[in-house]
């Protein structure tokens, strides 16, 4: 078999991520995937994706968690705990400070799923995943 | 009229695609053809069971003269960075398949889930181009 690039590994824990982000899912999980040590790992990882894999960790489960609160009636204690997060104080805080509003503002803005157009979820996870990230793992590192 | 035959993917090595296309998704070989007169270039196609009409060609990234090494390197990254492009596929029964293209080594990057057009899953082929298998909704229920 050839030489395969490593970049193919880095997206094999990218699909990790994306795979099982309901779970309590680690960067030392993904590194790992990727068969990299945790510190070279995150390095490529930014440099082939543009963001840290903690951050694309997390805007996953809070574009997740933004797309349950817009197409179900879940509490938002409920989704976070879907999205494989934890502490639910945590979680509102970084959904907040993602998406600039709270998790029940952010539902209320939007109307029922139903009303909306059937766009592809490969271009949801794509599109929907927020691009802010202000989380203190991130500090001292360019931001892309 | 005009009728969507092949549609063509870059793969970072045939034999490895072949397998794959074959052994784990369950698609069938339509053409595999190799040009001594064109530098060994292989023209390699496969399609799923029942659309004899409809293939994707697997072809390799070439050299120079076709691609130069710069562009050859940047289409390689691309792919395994998984934006390189995308095939959609459909199926009447998404758990199934899902299960059964599973236990034949496929990695799914996201199981079967309910959405508004249908119940959708997503994973890659070994080059990093992206599929979907979506049980499509009827319309009409939607």
């Amino acid at each position: 078999m050839a030489f395969v690039p490593p970049a193919r590994h880095l997206l094999r824990a990218k699909d990790l991520a994306d795979a099982r982000y309901s779970e309590p899912l680690e960067v030392a999980d993904l590194a790992r995937a990727a068969g990299l040590s945790r510190a070279h790992f995150s390095r490529e990882f930014r440099r082939a994706f543009g963001v840290s894999p903690h951050a694309y960790l997390l805007t996953r489960r809070l574009e997740r968690a933004a797309a349950l609160l817009r197409a179900t009636d879940r509490s938002v204690a409920d989704i976070c705990l879907s999205v494989g997060l934890a502490s639910i104080g945590s979680f509102t805080t970084s959904f907040t400070r993602t998406f600039g509003i709270s998790p029940t503002a952010y539902r209320a803005k939007f109307p029922p799923a139903a009303d909306y157009a059937l766009v592809p979820a490969c271009v949801v996870r794509l599109y929907g995943r927020p691009q802010r990230s202000t989380f203190r793992e991130d500090n001292g590192a360019r931001q892309g | 009229m005009i009728k969507l035959a092949n549609a063509q993917l870059w793969v970072h090595d045939q034999d490895e695609a072949l397998d794959f296309y074959t052994k784990k998704l369950g698609m069938e070989v339509r053409a595999d053809v190799t040009l001594p007169e064109m530098g060994n270039f292989r023209w390699l196609t496969v399609g799923p069971a029942g659309q004899p009409d409809i293939a994707i060609t697997l072809m390799a990234i070439p050299g120079p003269p076709v691609m130069d090494p710069e562009t050859a390197e940047q289409v390689r990254g691309l792919m395994a960075k998984g934006f390189a492009g995308t095939i959609f596929l459909t199926t009447d029964d998404v758990y199934a398949d899902y299960e059964q293209l599973k236990s034949r080594g496929v990695e799914f990057s996201e199981q079967p889930e309910e959405r508004p057009y249908g119940i959708d899953s997503g994973f890659h082929d070994p080059s990093g181009n992206s599929f979907r298998l979506t049980q499509v909704r009827e319309l009409s229920t939607v």
